[in-house]
């Protein structure tokens, strides 16, 4: 350390910092000499080497390394940033929060815990042998039967998409499948989703405060397009999805992908044992993505654009293909031992993971090169693509090189475990890298405030002039339209498994609300669905939460699941978490996903969160809303069960299960007419799943025919949804539906309140159907026609709304074509 | 006890309608071998009577559809593809098949190119059987339909006229009943003159079950469990096991 | 030694340049793509040849055009792009690879580039700028942009 009243202390002050305490006792590693470094010294090297570490973390570091009596090196400082970046440790949700809500405090001690693990545990042990394992393997598992299991997880590639949104998004999904090749021993990806938030298609040039940022139709064509170029190659149907459009998002886009996957029971539990070798299959190591899970740290703005020449990666599916295929093939074989994925942190956070406990050496000398010159620190932490870590016994290096040819996938002897619990790393000879991994689970814990203040009102619904022409509007508005240019660029068919597809009914171009696969070597299918309501959390962050459960739940049981056998992911993007009202959103978010998950013993299994989606335009910083989004798999006991929600028979008759509340808000209806802090729905648990455990039985006993679930354009759209399969026109009545008193016809018509489904029964079992819901909200609501080809809605006498659904197919069908 | 008739699924890297297609071959019969292309030696045909292609991304689809794996294949085995056939083989290959057979030189000549709309497209088509006598399409009707997945399955000849030749001389094995990407009179499958080698763009292997169709309500003529696929490979395992 | 193919579809005709940008121009533009392989190697000039039609170009569908000229003719520019070094081209690896598999292969390729070529139809050739923008990302892309003269 200087003294910098001396001219030479003053020359010495003036060099970059790691210049001054680095040393380097040979070409490709150094040891940085921080024992007596200052606070802001520290955070001068944090910020040199893009660390992401805070103050306190490097002051922990520190702490660390004083215990261990040495320094660090460079490779060391980089593994330790990796894992305690916000990607691989959930610093914010972990984090103890000050939170005010309308004057009321309270301190919530890491939301994680208190909201989702402890209130899942409390579910597992509710239906024990139900969820076989959350929170620790890379997704979640659930029972499909006795033999096998099937899991999802999600997440989310938001920066990279706004840089180069097809590589971004290309990788992202690529990213997630590797989360299920390495679940358990390795299961088998059966099916995708995506997620995308983006500004609306139309935005004008001139609206976009900001250089470098691609405008929002560029983002959605190359997001789109990155998915379909990964998903389509890697032979896994895209079967569910949705995207919101907002002007918070022209800056921001989200990305979510989600994979689900099945595996044998058997195949679940997995252990590295001392002795074990460590090897990696799959692509080569270059200087892809350097810098992307510490990066994803830190907020965006123009120059970040230019600067992140090397965080870019670029997804080559043909080579996770090839790995795929030896690693089912391995797993089948009984050749894998325990398997991860190489994600975010590379070879660092996959060889961390795998020898935390047991200890072992990897020789950075044998990572097979993309390009030369890597040193020991890049080539420990570089996020190339489709690679994967397995661990296996000595005996089995033969075979697999064998498969490995087989497939023409590259197989690399890395290392081994050795049962010391240390990690150690090689490189030319010398040592670069000895942690124990436990003294690393003690990242500092964040503190917190937050706040959030009630902003919703009730007001008076506005008067409706001409249903039919708002009903046609709001067929047209993005939120609706129909996603069929997109859904059609992926192969939402192959592996020949979705019984029940995103697009179906007669027509084959109606929407459903759920996805139904087969699964090879059961009897029981798997349903997926998902929900994501950021309109609502701008007024109400709690109602959001409990919607978005709901929702997700009641398609998934619509589509025949089992109410009962249900988990759900929670996937969270939110702007900036120092910012006292975001962070009072997501934490009002939270209490709500998780007041219905237990309410409705839907466990969360697995989820995933994202920062700092904040931009600096020249107005300010542009935040996005707490944009959550709740996905989830159900299992489906009988392909008999299967229902989906478009008209089938002209001489049906409609009934309407749930409750219609006053409350405009959050809906698209509101929306567009601008009620601004209009009262957003609650969400009243016991009643509604009540109701789809009756709707359930009633599906067992071959009593509903079509089932579609009322959300986004409330009553009047999902009417005329189900009316796209052309089979017939609708007759309707409003009159004796379960409501609020005094309820407005748009609230009737276009109002989003939750838990409602619109069930389509034979006309000789509507007596069986409203017995079982005796004491529970159910109507009739009208029935099909062949007398006309319309939707005709009506209150009493007054005839609201009086459309041919060929019309209104038209316009929703078309909406957004001319953009994609 | 009858012996069951061997058919080896050739596997490319990126190949990945394998499983379903290897499904729908056992499920008609068929003792089913999915064998990787760097296992594949001339020996691997012996005793074998159908050689399929199933659908995919065969080394991404880079450069054209199917030009890799047919240059590796050349490389690999030469001429043997050709010999199994002559030899009485049959060849079926699905989409990505499809092209990589016309791009072999064992189907009519032709290419498959990018769909007129420029996008990928996966969705259900009707499809005109007209080849009935095919021993690929017997036991199918005049109309049915299966589901495409495709961004070039826009089948064109150097001249229109060479189109309008495979529909008058029964190569066209397969039309498509609507214009769906730009073929050539609409062309959706094509077969070669021995009758023993098919290539088509849509999937039969994704209709094996009736609940596979869109339409909850949809049934085939004898309302039984099967979808329009089963029935083209029971035409196919009825050809190859009648002509022993 | 270095040589040019240019490889353009005989079956796909003039899109509407519209498509491709953010926000629409009224100009009435059209747009053909070809894609142009600049090929480095020495030894047999007519093994590099065959090399190169056999692998790359298809008879039937395609017109193959050998030459530093523009391929097509009557454009109002071209936008020229490609894989920055250091990102990864996914289609020249697959070639390579090809390459690298073959026993006797009669020529060494030492260096393979490939552009995309974007011809624009139409117009005064002022709206090449819109095109690199909306086409175009600095983060994996190069690029240049060819005027018609005259």
């Amino acid at each position: 350390m200087g003294d910098t009243d001396t001219v030479e202390g003053a020359e010495a002050a003036e060099k970059p910092i790691l210049e001054r305490i680095a040393e380097a006792p040979a070409d490709h590693y150094r040891i940085l000499k921080i024992s007596d470094l200052g606070e802001d010294e520290l955070f001068e090297i944090s910020q040199a080497m893009k660390l992401s570490l805070s103050r306190e973390d490097m002051l922990a570091v520190q702490g660390i390394y004083k215990g261990w009596d040495r320094e660090p090196t460079d490779v060391e400082l980089e593994v330790i940033a990796q894992t305690w970046s916000e990607h691989c440790k959930h610093r914010i949700f972990g984090a103890v929060i000050e939170h005010e809500v309308d004057g009321e405090k309270e301190t919530v001690d890491s939301l994680f815990k208190t909201y989702i693990k402890e209130v899942s545990e409390r579910i597992f042990d509710s239906k024990p042998g139900f969820v076989l394992s959350a929170f620790h393997d890379n997704a979640g598992f659930i029972k499909l039967d006795d033999e096998m299991a099937v899991c999802l997880k999600a997440e989310t590639h938001n920066h990279p998409s706004a840089i180069e949104p097809y590589a971004g998004a290309n990788t992202g999904l690529g990213g997630v499948i590797r989360d299920i090749l390495g679940a358990g021993k390795g299961a088998k990806p059966i099916a995708s989703l995506d997620v995308f938030c983006f500004g609306a298609p139309d935005t004008d040039m001139d609206d976009i405060k900001a250089d470098d940022v691609i405008h929002p139709l560029g983002v959605m064509r190359g997001v789109v397009r990155g998915v379909r170029d990964y998903g389509n190659r890697m032979g896994i149907p895209t079967v569910s999805g949705a995207i919101q459009f907002d002007d918070s998002y022209i800056y921001n886009p989200l990305v979510y992908c989600g994979t689900a996957g099945t595996i044998l029971i058997k195949d679940i539990e997995k252990k590295v044992g001392p002795g074990m070798r460590i090897v990696a299959v799959g692509g080569r190591t270059g200087r892809d993505g350097l810098k992307g899970a510490t990066f994803s740290s830190a907020a965006l703005d123009t120059e970040s654009h230019e600067g992140d020449q090397q965080a870019v990666q670029i997804g080559n599916p043909i080579e996770e293909k090839k790995a795929a295929d030896f690693v089912l093939a391995a797993r089948d074989k009984g050749l894998t031992e325990f398997i991860t994925d190489c994600g975010a942190g590379g070879f660092s956070s996959a060889c961390g993971e795998m020898l935390e406990e047991c200890g072992g050496t990897i020789d950075l000398d044998k990572i097979q090169l993309k390009e030369p010159g890597l040193v020991s620190w890049e080539l420990f932490i570089s996020e190339s693509q489709e690679r994967m870590v397995l661990a296996v016994k000595n005996e089995s290096i033969l075979a697999l090189q064998k498969l490995a040819d087989l497939y023409e996938t590259e197989l690399t002897d890395l290392g081994s475990a050795d049962g010391s619990g240390i990690l150690k790393v090689t490189h030319h000879g010398e040592t670069v890298c000895k942690l124990d991994c436990s003294k690393l689970h003690d990242a500092p814990v964040r503190q917190l405030k937050a706040k959030w203040e009630k902003l919703t009102e009730p007001i008076d619904a506005p008067a409706l002039e001409n249903a039919g022409r708002t009903l046609r509007g709001l067929l047209s508005d993005f939120a609706i339209v129909s996603r069929e240019p997109i859904i059609r660029e992926f192969d939402h068919e192959v592996q020949g498994n979705t019984v029940l597809k995103p697009l179906a009914g007669a027509s084959g171009d109606a929407p459903q609300d759920a996805s139904v696969l087969r699964i090879n070597g059961s009897e029981r299918l798997m349903s997926m669905s998902l929900a994501i309501l950021p309109e609502w959390g701008k007024t109400d962050p709690f109602a959001m939460g409990t919607a978005c459960v709901d929702e997700c739940v009641r398609q998934l049981v619509a589509s025949g699941a089992d109410p009962d056998r249900i988990a759900i992911l929670d996937n969270f993007c939110v702007g900036n978490p120092e910012d006292e009202s975001e962070l009072g959103a997501l934490v009002e978010t939270v209490k709500g996903i998780a007041a219905a998950a237990e309410a409705y013993g839907a466990p969360f299994i697995s989820g995933k969160d994202s920062f700092y989606n904040y931009f600096e335009t020249e107005d300010g910083p542009v935040s996005i809303p707490v944009t959550i989004l709740i996905s989830g798999i159900g299992i489906v006991d009988d392909i008999e069960h299967v229902t989906g929600s478009s008209l089938r028979h002209a001489d049906s008759v409609f009934a309407m299960i749930g409750h219609s509340g006053a409350q405009l808000g959050g809906s698209v209806f509101a929306r567009r007419k601008e009620l601004g802090n209009a009262e957003v729905p609650a969400t009243n648990f016991e009643t509604a799943f009540a109701c789809y455990r009756k709707y359930y039985e009633a599906v067992k006993a071959g009593l509903i025919l079509s089932a579609h679930d009322v959300s986004e354009g409330g009553l009047a759209v999902c009417l005329a949804e189900a009316g796209f399969s052309g089979k017939a026109g609708l007759e309707i009545d409003l009159c004796s539906l379960p409501a609020d008193d005094e309820i407005s016809k748009a609230a009737l018509l276009f109002g989003e309140s939750p838990s409602r489904l619109v069930v389509e029964i034979a006309p000789g079992n509507l007596e069986k159907v409203a017995e079982l819901f005796d004491g529970l909200p159910f109507a009739l609501l009208g029935r099909a026609t062949d007398e006309h080809a319309n939707l005709r809605i009506e209150w009493g006498k007054e005839i609201l709304i009086d459309e041919p659904l060929n019309d209104l197919k038209s316009l929703w069908k078309n909406g957004l074509a001319q953009y994609y | 006890m009858e012996e069951r008739p061997c058919a080896v699924l050739l596997k490319f890297p990126g190949t990945n309608c394998d499983e379903e297609t290897a499904r729908a071959l056992e499920t008609v019969g068929f003792l089913t071998e999915v064998l990787p292309i760097s296992a594949l030696k001339p020996e691997s045909l012996v005793g074998v009577s159908l050689v399929v292609l199933s659908g995919g991304f065969s080394y991404g689809d880079y450069v054209m559809a199917g030009k890799l794996a047919k240059l590796v294949t050349e490389q690999k085995v030469g001429e043997t593809l050709k010999e199994f056939r002559d030899n009485g083989g049959y060849l079926l290959g699905i989409c990505n098949g499809f092209q990589i057979l016309t791009q072999l030189g064992l189907l009519p000549e032709g290419s498959l190119v990018q769909n007129t709309s420029g996008r990928y497209q996966c969705k259900w088509t009707t499809l005109e059987n007209r080849a009935s006598d095919s021993p690929f399409l017997s036991e199918l009707p005049e109309t049915f339909e299966f589901p495409c997945a495709h961004a070039e399955g826009r089948f064109v000849t150097a001249k229109p006229e060479e189109a309008k030749e495979y529909l008058e001389n029964g190569a066209a094995a397969l039309i498509y009943a609507k214009d769906e990407n730009g073929s050539f009179e609409r062309i959706a499958g094509l077969q070669d003159e021995s009758g023993r080698v098919l290539g088509l763009m849509p999937h039969p292997e994704r209709f094996l079950y009736r609940q596979d169709h869109y339409d909850p309500d949809w049934k085939d003529e004898d309302a039984s469990d099967w979808g329009s696929g089963y029935y083209f490979f029971k035409s196919l395992h009825k050809s190859v096991t009648s002509a022993d | 030694m270095r040589k040019i193919f240019e490889i353009s579809d005989r079956f796909i005709e003039a899109g509407d340049a519209n498509g491709l940008l953010y926000e629409p121009l009224d100009s009435g533009l059209t747009f053909r793509r070809t894609r142009r392989y600049e090929v480095e190697f020495n030894g047999d000039k007519a093994a590099a040849e065959a090399f190169v039609e056999k692998t790359l170009f298809d008879e039937i569908s395609q017109e193959l055009h050998e030459g530093e000229d523009p391929a097509l003719s009557d454009y109002s520019f071209i936008v020229e792009y490609g894989m920055k070094p250091g990102a990864l081209d996914l289609e020249k690896e697959a070639i390579l690879t090809y390459y690298r598999g073959i026993e006797e292969p009669g020529f060494e390729l030492k260096d393979l580039a490939i552009r995309q070529r974007l011809y624009v139809f139409g117009g005064s050739g002022e709206d090449s700028d819109r095109f690199v923008r909306d086409i175009c990302n600095g983060a994996v892309h190069n690029w240049n942009v060819i005027k018609k003269n005259g």
